[in-house]
């Protein structure tokens, strides 16, 4: 009856208990005696269920995690991971129930004498539902364990969870495949002039539609699910978040359609953009010069390259053909299971918890390789996102959806 | 018959007779479980623990304790006091829990699935005389 994936030979296993265990190998090396996770990205990546309410993962120093979600999700939480009902516990409002209360009895025991250091996660995000603890959190907790060290050793599953396993991989291409059939949805139904009279907030639905009816298990970005834009919102400056609106879509005007769907954490995002007919000349040379940029930039992709490396070549090319002042500077944002996204790699850059633009990319991680393309003046703009996996040689676009921005 | 000493060695006797007595396997939907619920500032000032063990729905063991207790699977721990009160019946066990009165340790999905259990199991402790 259990949702999880627990078998070795489904193409979607991931092998939870070795990453705990990989994960209690490093927390020994760095003399943490246990480790509270409370970020989205940690709880996805090790247990394997969506969390979407305030959660912890207790890991001992051997043996399994426990899962702490809110009541009323913990069953389904149980349900879905690899743990027991007696390793996925819920919180509520009750003595002895409340989520530090529960904290410290967990951490408690594996602290000698009360001593010792605890692995926490804190620090900031450009992403909101990121999860370090709050300020109340680390303030209880300094109280209730009051002789051990809250360490931020974040780093730990940041570095294990770069580079992506099979079953991940196969994840994120299923939420690819899932998404092209949302495009193929949203291309059928504004083919012929069926745009007409629609609105953003409907293409996003029957596009989620289709998504779902292909095992999408929901439009997972916290951007506002499937995001829409069209006309002039499609070249907002430097914009790169359109959830979707109420605006109609109208002849002559871009058209901007950027799916996600989800398949056991993993993550489908992939943008394509439309001219409504009848597109002009202006309008094609602009459309042009994105699909030339995207292409290149996907055979540009390798192991060895960095995001500044990556950005001179493709903005040299802009300036080459005239459009650099058009294109947002980067080309690419992280992803990983559920909760992990926008910062790649490490926190190891210039700027705290941003990318460091000169991580060098390795085989085996995956990013989005994403772009944004905007003209406020002229009312046009275009974004192109697909997850892809580097290798040695190249990279593999998961979404196969036909790279082109065709008039319609 | 006179009246039960609350958290006597009788009283703890009568629990026994009264629980396995009232109540069906059936009515405790074949539960094995235990729970030990520990007394804070008695009356003496000591601390006790009545450890309840029940098995297949049927209650086998109800025991008191000044140390030692026996680990159970649920913990609850308050005053002598808001016991005594819920005892009375002037206090829900759950307002007692959801203010903060008692402390509950264990599974708290599993304690929500047996609340109703317990609810009867309290039910029927709250039928002995007992003198407070």
């Amino acid at each position: 009856m259990s949702q999880a994936t627990v078998t070795q030979d489904d193409p979607y296993f991931v092998d939870s208990p070795r990453r705990i265990g990989d994960i209690q190998a490093e927390m020994a090396r760095q003399g943490i005696d246990v480790y509270l996770g409370s970020r989205l990205r940690t709880l996805s990546w090790t247990l394997d269920a969506f969390c979407p309410w305030r959660s912890y993962v207790v890991i001992p120093p051997q043996g399994l995690p426990t899962a702490i979600t809110f009541v009323i999700d913990a069953a389904r939480v149980e349900d879905d991971s690899w743990l027991d009902e007696d390793h996925v516990w819920g919180y509520g409002p009750m003595g002895g129930q409340d989520q530090i209360s529960l904290l410290r009895d967990l951490i408690l025991p594996h602290l000698p004498g009360g001593n010792g250091a605890v692995g926490i996660e804190t620090g900031t995000a450009t992403y909101l539902p990121e999860g370090n603890l709050t300020q109340y959190e680390y303030e209880s907790l300094s109280e209730a364990l009051p002789d051990a060290r809250l360490v931020n050793a974040h780093d730990i599953i940041d570095r294990l969870s770069l580079i992506k396993d099979e079953g991940t991989i196969n994840r994120f291409r299923e939420a690819s495949r899932i998404v092209d059939v949302g495009h193929q949805a949203v291309r059928e139904a504004i083919q012929g002039g069926g745009f007409r009279g629609m609105t953003e907030t409907e293409i996003g639905g029957l596009a989620a539609y289709a998504m779902r009816k292909a095992g999408s298990e929901w439009e997972w970005s916290f951007t506002g699910g499937n995001e829409i834009a069209s006309g002039y919102r499609t070249g907002l400056a430097a914009g790169a978040c359109t959830p979707a609106s109420r605006r109609e879509l109208r002849p002559g005007e871009p058209l901007m359609v950027d799916l996600h769907a989800m398949f056991k954490l993993g993550l489908g995002d992939h943008a394509h953009n439309y001219l409504l007919g009848p597109a002009t000349p202006r309008q094609h040379w602009h459309a042009q010069n994105f699909v030339d940029l995207v292409d290149l930039c996907l055979k540009t992709y390798r192991a060895g390259i960095s995001p500044t490396s990556l950005a001179d070549e493709m903005l040299d090319f802009c300036e080459e053909r005239g459009f650099a002042e058009y294109m947002v500077p980067g080309f690419e944002h992280g992803i990983g299971m559920m909760g992990d996204e926008w910062r790649i790699g490490l926190n190891d850059g210039p700027f705290p918890y941003w990318t460091n633009p000169d991580h060098v990319y390795q085989a085996g991680e995956m990013v989005i390789c994403a772009m944004q393309y905007a003209c406020p003046e002229e009312e046009i703009g275009f974004r192109y996102e697909n997850p892809i996996l580097i290798d040695q040689d190249g990279c593999e676009a998961m979404s196969k959806y036909p790279l082109g921005i065709e008039e319609i | 018959m006179g009246n039960f000493k609350y958290l006597s060695p009788e009283w703890a006797q009568e629990a026994t007779r009264r629980l396995q007595e009232d109540l069906t396997p059936e009515k405790m939907k074949h539960l094995t479980s235990s729970m030990t619920t520990i007394y804070t500032n008695c009356p003496d000032g000591l601390e006790r623990t009545v450890y309840y063990r029940l098995e297949e729905g049927v209650v086998q063991e109800v025991s008191l304790h000044l140390e030692d207790a026996p680990q159970a699977e649920f913990t609850i721990k308050g005053d002598y006091e808001t016991f005594a009160q819920i005892s009375r019946a002037e206090l829900k066990a759950r307002a007692a829990l959801m203010s903060g009165k008692l402390t509950l340790k264990g599974n708290l999905v599993k304690a929500l699935r047996l609340a109703p259990v317990v609810d009867r199991l309290n039910e029927v402790l709250a039928t002995i005389p007992t003198d407070f």
